[in-house]
C-alpha cells in the first residue's frame, strides 16, 4: 500500500469525516458516560429540584441539593465521567454556585454534538465552532447583564436568596441571605476592594435548634468547651487574650528523658518542683495581665494538667485548649494579635483584647464565644445551628454558595436575571447569529443554541410544568423583545424575573458557559483510551 | 550427528530471520499508528488511563507522553518510544512526526524486504535518501538572524505553529506572545529551568500571564512582614526543630523536674541560637525547605524577618537559582554563604490562594508563566503544550534557521528524494524511492486526520512543488493547497532534521534485526 493512497480515494473535498469504526465507539462511549453522570443530578436543578440522598462507603449519610457534592460523592471510574466531575469542581471554585447548571449544560451539548457527529462533521469542526459560540455567549450575557453597587444591599440579597432558593434550607433564605451578604461585605478590604478571600468567614456548626438560630458572630466563636477545674472562670469581660504555642504542663525535651528515683524524699521533692514550675509559668502569665488563654494543640504533650487548670483557675485565666494550628492564623488575624510560642516572650504587647470572652450553653454542648474585639481584624465568624447533623451540612453547604454568590458579585459587579432567562435569550440571539455564518460553524451553532435550551426545560420539568408549553412560550416572549421574561416557578407562569427578584451575578453565567464548552471539546477530541502503567 | 534440541535455557526464546522481522516491523508499525492519529493541527487527544492506584487520567496529543506511559512489550516498539523521548528531550516538539516517520519507512522496507532485496541494500539507499533530503532541507532555510523584527515574527510563527496542535490552539497568538516574551528573556540560554510555570485551576486559560520574578506557592509566616523591600534572601535547607542527637536510645537521666526543665530550656537556647545565628546573615527574608517550628517562627516574625517554611524542593533549587543565592545547610561562617537578593517580595493573589512573589530577582531573566484553566487536565496538557513550544523556541534562538510548515519541508524533501532515485543506479533507487514516498505520508497523515480528501490534495500539492521557490503547504483550516509564507506557518530546521535523521537511524537498527532473543526472566528465590 503506498502512502499516497493510504485511504480509499473520496469523492469531494469538503470536510465531512470518514472515521474508523473504534474511535467512533470509543467517542460514543465516552458521550453516553459524560451524559449519564450529567443525567444524575439534572433533577437536582433549580428551586423545585429534587434532592439527593448519598450512602458513602463508610456509612455517612449526606443529603443534598448541591451538583458540585453529589457528583464529589459519585465514584466515577469512566475517564470522560471523570471530567464532567471535574468541570463541577471547576466551577465550585471559580463562582462557587451554579454547579448543577454546568453540569447539566455540558449534558445538553454532549447530547447535540452526537447528532452532529453522526452527521459526519469532524469534531475539530464542532470542537471550533464551540468555542466561537460560547465567546459570543458571553458576549450576551455581559449586554443583557445590570451593574450593581456594593452599597445597594437590596440587590446584593436577592441573589444570594435566589442561590439559597434551591436548597433544602430554602425556607430560611430570608435569614441567610441577609447574613451572607454581611459577612462577606464585612471582610472586604478597602485597599483591595475587587477581593474577597472566604477564608476570612469563619462557619461554625453546632447542632441543636433549628437553622433559624443561625447568626452571624463579630468576633470568634470556638466549638469548644472552656477548660476549668472549679471556680474557674467561664465570663471575663475587658478579656486580655493570648495565643500561646506552648503547654502549661510538666517539662518535656525532645530527647528521651527518664527520671530516676531512688527514695521517698525524692518522689515529695520532684512533686513540688513540677508545681513551682507550673505555678512560674502562671505567674509569668499573670504577670501581664492576661485572663484567657487559648492554647494550640500538641500531639506531643498535653495542653493542660489538672495541676496547671487548678492554677489557672486560681489566677482567674479562662482556658481554651486544642486550638488547631491551621486556625492560629486567622485567630490571630481577628484578635489582631500574635501567638506565642515560649513562655519567656510573654510580652502585653502581643495580647489581643476583647470585651467579653464567654461560655454559651446551647442546646446540649457549650460553645465559647468572643466579642467586642478591639481593633478587630476583617473576619467574621457564622454559627450555624440545626436539628440535626444532615440539615447542618446541608445548611453549610448552601451557605457556602451564598456567600460564593456575593463573593463573585464582589469581584464582578453585574447581574443577571436568573429562572431560565438568560438561557432562552442566549439561544435566540445565538440561533439568528447561527443563520449568517457559513457552512459546518452556522450548523454547528445552531446545534450550540438549541442545546442551551436544557436550563428552562429542565426547570419547568423539575417544578411539574409542562416544559413544552413553557419553553415556547418563553421564547415567544423574548422573541417579543422582552428580554427578562423567565419562569416563575411559584406561580407557574412566565413572569418579568427581574420584578420577582430572581437574580443570580453575571459571573455564575458566563462561567458556566464557558467551562462546560471547555470541558465538552475536550471530550470531542478525544479518540482513544489508552491503558497505562 | 545428536540432534541439540536447545540450547536455551526455560522459557528462554528466539525468533529467527523472517519471523523475526515480521515481528519488528508489526510493532514499529502499530505503535505508529497509535500517535498517527494526533498530528496535526486536527490531530485527536487521547485518554491515558492509568491501571495503578487512583486510577488517574490524562488527556493529551504529546506524542511523547503517550508513549511514555504505555506498556510495551515488543522490542522494536521500545526503539520508537526510545526515539520519541530522545527527540522530546534534544528539541522538545515533533515527537509524533519522528514516530510516525520511523514507522512509514519501515511499512515502505517492508515491502522491499517482501521483494527480496537485502536489508542491507534498502539501508544504504535509506542512507543516502536522508542525506539528500537534509542537503535539499539546508538549501531551502531562511535565516533571520540579523534582522531582530524578522526574527521576533519568526518566533511567533514558529510558537503559533508549535500550539496550533495543542490545546492551547484558540488562544494560540495569547501563548504565542508568552512563550516568545519567556524565551527572549533567556537572552540565549537554553536553560529552561529559569522559566517556571505555576498551574492554578480557575479562570480560563486566556487569564494565564506571565510575569518576571518568581513565585512560590507558599504562606507567609504569622505576625510576619507581608512586603519585604530590596530583600536579601537566605535559602537554606535545615531543621527548624532542636538539634537532637541521633543516636539511636540517646536519653538523659535526670533525678528532678527541674533538670528536665533545664534541657528543655537548653533545647530552647540552642534554637535561639541558630536563630539568631541564621539572623547574623543580615537577612530578612528565610526561606526554608523543611518545617519551621512555632518557635523560630516568632524569632523571627520578632526579628521582623519574614520567614517561609516547607517550601518545597524544586522550589528552593530554583528559588537559590534565580535570586543569586546558594542553599545553605549550616550557619557559622555569615560571610561564605552567599545570599540572594530581590528588589521586592510581597504576597499575591491568585485564583483563590495566596502565593509569594520575589520580583526585581538577580538572575534577570528567570519569570514564572502563571496558567490557568478549567480543570487539572486542561492545565496539565497546557503545561505540556507550553513546554514544547518553549523548547522549540528555544533552540529556534541559537539556531535561527527556519522553515515552512504544513507539509512543505516534506514535500521539498520527497521531491529532491525522487530526482535522486532517478539518478542513482541498481536496486538502491528502489530504496531511495521508498523513502520519499514515507515522506509524504506526513502530510497525507495531516490531511488525513483533518478529514481532508489526502490523496487530492498530496497530489496538487505535489504538483504545485515542481515549480522552483513554491511555497504551497497543506491548509488544513480552508482545506486546500495553501501559501505558507502568507498563512505564517513556519517551522524549526532543527526540528525537523532531528525527524528527519532519527527516525532513518530509527529505521535502520530495526531493518538489520534478524533474530530476537528473549531471556528467560529471572527467577526470584522462593522464601519460604
Amino acid at each position: 500500500m503506498a502512502a499516497t493512497v493510504a485511504s480509499q480515494p473520496r469523492s469531494s473535498k469538503t470536510e465531512s469525516y470518514i472515521d474508523n469504526k473504534r474511535k467512533e465507539d470509543i467517542r460514543h462511549a465516552n458521550i453516553v458516560a459524560a451524559r449519564a453522570v450529567a443525567d444524575a443530578v439534572r433533577t437536582s436543578l433549580g428551586p423545585k429540584g429534587m434532592d439527593k440522598m448519598i450512602s458513602t462507603a463508610s456509612g455517612e449519610i449526606i443529603i443534598t441539593n448541591d451538583g458540585a457534592t453529589i457528583l464529589n460523592k459519585m465514584e466515577v471510574l469512566q475517564p470522560a465521567a471523570k471530567m464532567l466531575v471535574e468541570l463541577s469542581k471547576a466551577q465550585d471554585s471559580a463562582a462557587g454556585d451554579g454547579t448543577t447548571t454546568v453540569v447539566v449544560i455540558a449534558g445538553a451539548l454532549l447530547k447535540q454534538c452526537l447528532l452532529l457527529l453522526s452527521h459526519g462533521i469532524h469534531p475539530t469542526v464542532i470542537s471550533d465552532s464551540l468555542h466561537k459560540a460560547s465567546v459570543k455567549a458571553v458576549d450576551v450575557l455581559t449586554a443583557m447583564s445590570v451593574p450593581v453597587e456594593l452599597s445597594d444591599r437590596d440587590s446584593l440579597n436577592k441573589s444570594a436568596s435566589t442561590s439559597l432558593n434551591s436548597k433544602v434550607v430554602s425556607q430560611y433564605s430570608t435569614l441567610l441571605a441577609p447574613l451572607a451578604v454581611d459577612a462577606v461585605l464585612s471582610v472586604v478590604d478597602p485597599a483591595k476592594p475587587n477581593m474577597v478571600d472566604l477564608r476570612d468567614v469563619k462557619i461554625v456548626k453546632k447542632l441543636g435548634g433549628t437553622v433559624d438560630d443561625t447568626e452571624l458572630v463579630k468576633g470568634l466563636v470556638f466549638d469548644k468547651k472552656v477548660r476549668h477545674a472549679a471556680g474557674g472562670p467561664t465570663r471575663v469581660e475587658n478579656s486580655k487574650i493570648a495565643v500561646i504555642q506552648f503547654q502549661i504542663s510538666p517539662p518535656k525535651t525532645d530527647i528521651e528523658q527518664s527520671i530516676l528515683v531512688n527514695d521517698y524524699t525524692q518522689m515529695d521533692r520532684i512533686l513540688k518542683e513540677e508545681r513551682n514550675y507550673i505555678l512560674g509559668m502562671i505567674k509569668k502569665i499573670k504577670a501581664t495581665g492576661c485572663n484567657v488563654l487559648l492554647i494550640q494543640k500538641s500531639i506531643l504533650r498535653d495542653a493542660v494538667t489538672d495541676l496547671s487548670l487548678h492554677y489557672l483557675a486560681k489566677a482567674k485565666i479562662l482556658v481554651i485548649k486544642d486550638v488547631e494550628r491551621d486556625e492560629i492564623e486567622f485567630i490571630t488575624k481577628t484578635l489582631n494579635c500574635l501567638p506565642i510560642a515560649n513562655i519567656e516572650h510573654f510580652r502585653a504587647e502581643k495580647l489581643g483584647y476583647a470585651d467579653l470572652v464567654e461560655e454559651v450553653s446551647l442546646g446540649d454542648g457549650k460553645i465559647v464565644k468572643i466579642t467586642g474585639i478591639k481593633d478587630m481584624g476583617r473576619t467574621t465568624t457564622v454559627l450555624v445551628r440545626g436539628s440535626n447533623q444532615l440539615v447542618l451540612d446541608e445548611a453549610e453547604r448552601s451557605l457556602h454558595d451564598a456567600l460564593c454568590v456575593v463573593r463573585c458579585l464582589v469581584g464582578k459587579r453585574f447581574l443577571i436575571a436568573g429562572g431560565g432567562a438568560p438561557e432562552i435569550e442566549l439561544s435566540r440571539q445565538l440561533g439568528a447569529w447561527a443563520k449568517v455564518l457559513h457552512g459546518m460553524e452556522g450548523y454547528c451553532v445552531r446545534s450550540f443554541a438549541e442545546a442551551l435550551e436544557v436550563i428552562p426545560y429542565t426547570l419547568s420539568e423539575n417544578a411539574g410544568l409542562n416544559p413544552i408549553t413553557i419553553v415556547t412560550e418563553l421564547r415567544n416572549r423574548h422573541a417579543q423583545g422582552e428580554i427578562n421574561s423567565g419562569i416563575n416557578v411559584r406561580k407557574g407562569q412566565i413572569t418579568n424575573i427581574l420584578e420577582e427578584n430572581v437574580v443570580q451575578p453575571l459571573l455564575v453565567s458566563t462561567s458556566a458557559i464557558t467551562l462546560a464548552t471547555e470541558c465538552v471539546r475536550m471530550i470531542l477530541k478525544i479518540d482513544d483510551i489508552v491503558t497505562v502503567r | 550427528m545428536l540432534q541439540i534440541d536447545r540450547i536455551f535455557k526455560d522459557e528462554a526464546s528466539e525468533e529467527k530471520g523472517e519471523r523475526a522481522r515480521m515481528a519488528s516491523f508489526v510493532g514499529a508499525m502499530a505503535i505508529a499508528d497509535l500517535v498517527k492519529t494526533t498530528l496535526g493541527p486536527k490531530g485527536m487527544d487521547k485518554i491515558l488511563q492509568s491501571t495503578g492506584r487512583g486510577q488517574s487520567v490524562t488527556v493529551t496529543n504529546d506524542g511523547a507522553t503517550i508513549l511514555k506511559s504505555l506498556h510495551i512489550d515488543n522490542p522494536a516498539a521500545k526503539v520508537l518510544v526510545d526515539i520519541s523521548k530522545v527527540q522530546d528531550d534534544e528539541v522538545g516538539d515533533g515527537t509524533t512526526s519522528v514516530v510516525v516517520l520511523a514507522g512509514e519507512l519501515l511499512r515502505e522496507a517492508e515491502k522491499l524486504v517482501a521483494a527480496k532485496i537485502h536489508p542491507m541494500t534498502i539501508i544504504s539507499g535509506f542512507r543516502m535518501a536522508a542525506e539528500c533530503a537534509r542537503d535539499a532541507l539546508l538549501h531551502k532555510v531562511v535565516d533571520n538572524k540579523a534582522d531582530a523584527e524578522e526574527f521576533k515574527s519568526d518566533l511567533m510563527k514558529i510558537a503559533m505553529t508549535t500550539l496550533s496542535s495543542k490545546i492551547l490552539s484558540q488562544d494560540k497568538e495569547h501563548f504565542a506572545q508568552l512563550a516568545v516574551d519567556a524565551v527572549m528573556r533567556l537572552k540565549g540560554s537554553t536553560n529552561l529551568e529559569a522559566i517556571q510555570i505555576i498551574k492554578k485551576p480557575g479562570g480560563s486559560l486566556k487569564d494565564s500571564f506571565l510575569d518576571e520574578g518568581f513565585i512560590l506557592d507558599k504562606k507567609i509566616g504569622l505576625g510576619q512582614p507581608k512586603r519585604i523591600e530590596d530583600a536579601k534572601i537566605l535559602v537554606a535547607n535545615t531543621a527548624m526543630d532542636t538539634d537532637k542527637v541521633k543516636i539511636y536510645g540517646a536519653r538523659v537521666r535526670v533525678d528532678s523536674m527541674s533538670k528536665v526543665a533545664e534541657i528543655e530550656g537548653a533545647e530552647k537556647e540552642k534554637m535561639r541560637e541558630k536563630v539568631q545565628k541564621i539572623m547574623a546573615h543580615g537577612i530578612n527574608c528565610f526561606v526554608n525547605r523543611q518545617l519551621i517550628y512555632n518557635f523560630p517562627e516568632e524569632l523571627f516574625a520578632d526579628a521582623g524577618i519574614l520567614a517561609i517554611e516547607h517550601a518545597d524542593f524544586d522550589g528552593i533549587e530554583r528559588l537559590a537559582l534565580v535570586t543569586g543565592g546558594e542553599i545553605a545547610s549550616t550557619f557559622d561562617n555569615p560571610e561564605s554563604v552567599k545570599i540572594g537578593r530581590c528588589k521586592l517580595i510581597e504576597e499575591i493573589m491568585i485564583g483563590e490562594d495566596k502565593l509569594i512573589h520575589f520580583s526585581g530577582v538577580e538572575f534577570g531573566h528567570a519569570c514564572t508563566i502563571v496558567l490557568r484553566g478549567a480543570s487539572h487536565h486542561v492545565l496539565d496538557e497546557a503545561e505540556r503544550s507550553l513546554h514544547d513550544a518553549l523548547c522549540v523556541l528555544s533552540q529556534t534562538v541559537n539556531d535561527s534557521r527556519v522553515l515552512f510548515g504544513g507539509g512543505w519541508p516534506e514535500m521539498v524533501m520527497a521531491k529532491e528524494v525522487d530526482e535522486l532515485a532517478k539518478k542513482t543506479p541498481g536496486k538502491k533507487s528502489h530504496a531511495i524511492e521508498a523513502f520519499s514516498r514515507a515522506l509524504l505520508a506526513i502530510p497525507t497523515t495531516i490531511a488525513d486526520n483533518a478529514g481532508l480528501d489526502s490523496a487530492e490534495l498530496i497530489s496538487q500539492l505535489r504538483a504545485e512543488h515542481h515549480k522552483e521557490g513554491c511555497t504551497a503547504g497543506i491548509d488544513v483550516i480552508s482545506g486546500s493547497v495553501g501559501d505558507m509564507s502568507q498563512l505564517g506557518i513556519s517551522e524549526s530546521f532543527k526540528v525537523k532534521q532531528a525527524v528527519l535523521l532519527s527516525a532513518t537511524e530509527a529505521a535502520e537498527m530495526i531493518l538489520r534485526v534478524d533474530e530476537i532473543i528473549t531471556c528467560a526472566p529471572r527467577r526470584r528465590e522462593d522464601r519460604m
